[in-house]
């Protein structure tokens, strides 16, 4: 399983071996990483699971939706080199290694 | 006078009107209290229900449908009842339901559904609505009075997912008609043998058989796009796994949508001054769909199945108890909402109430339910003036009744009578 590197609003780091076809969202959530809210569920519609990506992983990433990108714009934290929405990136075998951090709050 | 020490939350109808007061004697007991009857433990607090929500591997949603009725075919045993769960959980209710799965098996049904709510696809959705709120106030917004809930938002919250789905219109009206009461009825007798589908059977004919001709020769509609939806690992679900989805999305999405607008309104006639401010400034209606949801959301309460035995809030939930997340006292839970009992726009944390869940089973059809409301409260407020409680149907200022659904998952007005002024 792909190995990932999250890190918490407060700064602590979390290595998690993340399950295939989860999106991220769900691995952070399921691991009990403390500071996602993900109010709607995954569907694309309510930014409470914003991430910064590492820059270099972010040409592996599906390309961003005209609905992300609009409710990306609505965040005050959004940074457009690294942002995303973590409920729209799905875990695979090529994004092993990547680390992420959890967004500040809007 | 109910006796709240004694009182059993899943058969007293007298907690139907106004369960608050009951809510608050729990919350007195503590964030988590036994109830005395059925192996429950009922969450009124709101960090606790989080935890509680976040933590699906100790917390089941086997039996979400509803609850502790019936009981548990077998008798649990030990601190962790995972392999006894696997083995009878086809025996519980409804386990073909997406909020009844766990794990992965309920992340590959979900996925299935969640293209349907993206903002893009609703606002494609949105047209329909508007013209659909129009034609039905038009039977009603001349007369000046109306039951709400039947002339308007029962219709309008139906036809929308038969919209969504892309039923056939000549179709929706028999759907409609179909349609059995939501699960969670209070004094029912609820068995194991007749309540796998939950009076949805004729769903699954007619699902079933829209989805396979659409397999077969795809249309381009909405229906067709969802009949050939994968699995996030690209396989394909059964016709039937579709059918289980599409047989929620009506039993989930037609009730809690219809009296949570029914509800706004109920909160308008209370508030005059507030009704005013909204129909004032527009801007307001999402604020106020999230206050009322939090202050009165149709979903009272949801279940979950301790399988693990697990400490949370300092209390100890033993594998096999049946936990009711009564989110009615959650989202009242004055460690977290500042002046609970009040409607307050625009508090800092108005998102934050667990009005539509928290987690892996958080509700998907938010989006499409505020868009609903927003889309329901526009139109009335542009055809309705001074809206008021008709006093001949729930009595006069400080006597009011109203009539809700003897259930104990939801909150849901039966009717809602009112007066007003047509706007010509």
């Amino acid at each position: 399983m792909p190995l990932i590197t999250i890190t918490t609003r407060d700064g602590d780091k979390h290595e998690i071996d993340a399950e295939e076809n989860q999106t991220l969202m769900e691995v952070i959530r399921d691991n009990g990483i403390d500071g996602m809210d993900a109010i709607c569920g995954g569907c694309c519609s309510c930014a409470t699971c914003h991430v910064y990506v590492d820059p270099e992983f972010m040409a592996k990433l599906p390309p961003i939706s005209e609905d992300e990108d609009m409710l990306l714009d609505g965040s005050l934290h959004r940074k457009p080199e690294v942002s995303r929405l973590s409920c729209q990136i799905r875990m695979s075998e090529s994004l092993g290694g990547l680390s992420l951090e959890i967004a500040p709050e809007d | 006078m109910t006796d709240f020490a004694t009182v059993d939350f899943y058969t007293d109808s007298s907690l139907i009107e106004n369960p608050f007061p009951y809510f608050e004697y729990l919350r007195s007991q503590g964030p988590i209290a036994r109830l005395p009857h059925r192996n429950v433990l009922a969450v009124t607090g709101y960090a606790e229900a989080i935890e509680i929500l976040n933590d699906p591997k100790a917390f089941s949603s086997a039996n979400a449908a509803t609850g502790p009725l019936p009981d548990l075919p077998w008798e649990p045993e030990g601190d962790d009842i995972g392999e006894q769960l696997d083995e009878h959980r086809d025996e519980l209710i409804a386990t073909g339901l997406v909020v009844c799965k766990d794990g992965k098996e309920h992340a590959n049904h979900r996925s299935l559904m969640m293209n349907l709510f993206t903002p893009s696809r609703l606002k494609a959705n949105e047209e329909y609505m508007w013209s659909l709120a129009d034609t039905l106030l038009d039977d009603s917004a001349d007369k000046g009075h109306c039951d709400l809930i039947a002339s308007y938002a029962t219709p309008f919250a139906t036809l929308v997912i038969a919209d969504l789905l892309g039923i056939p219109e000549d179709d929706r009206i028999t759907f409609c008609e179909k349609l059995g009461p939501p699960p969670g009825v209070v004094g029912e007798e609820v068995s194991y043998e007749d309540s796998q589908v939950l009076g949805m059977s004729f769903l699954f004919e007619y699902f079933g058989q829209y989805l396979a001709e659409r397999r077969e020769s795809p249309k381009g509609d909405i229906l067709s796009q969802f009949a050939q939806a994968k699995f996030p690992d690209g396989s394909t679900p059964e016709v039937y796994d579709l059918v289980w989805i599409a047989a929620f999305l009506f039993g989930a999405g037609q009730d809690t949508t219809a009296r949570l607008l029914g509800a706004c309104l109920r909160v308008f006639c209370e508030n005059p001054e507030l009704q005013e401010q909204v129909r004032n400034d527009r801007s307001l209606i999402p604020a106020f769909i999230e206050e009322v949801v939090r202050y009165e959301g149709p979903v009272k309460c949801a279940h979950r199945l301790a399988v693990k035995t697990t400490t949370v809030g300092g209390v100890e939930i033993k594998a096999g108890t049946h936990v009711a997340l009564l989110y009615g006292a959650c989202n009242r839970d004055p460690r977290e909402f500042e002046a609970p009992t009040e409607v307050i726009l625009n508090r800092p944390n108005a998102r934050k109430h667990l009005g539509f869940g928290r987690g892996a089973h958080t509700c998907a059809g938010a989006p499409l339910a505020k868009a609903e409301v927003t889309a329901s409260l526009n139109r009335i407020l542009d055809r309705m003036q001074d809206i008021r409680f008709s006093e001949a149907h729930h009595g006069p200022a400080g006597e009011r009744r109203f009539n809700y659904e003897g259930i104990y998952t939801l909150r849901a007005l039966k009717d809602l009578y009112i007066d007003f002024t047509p706007v010509s």
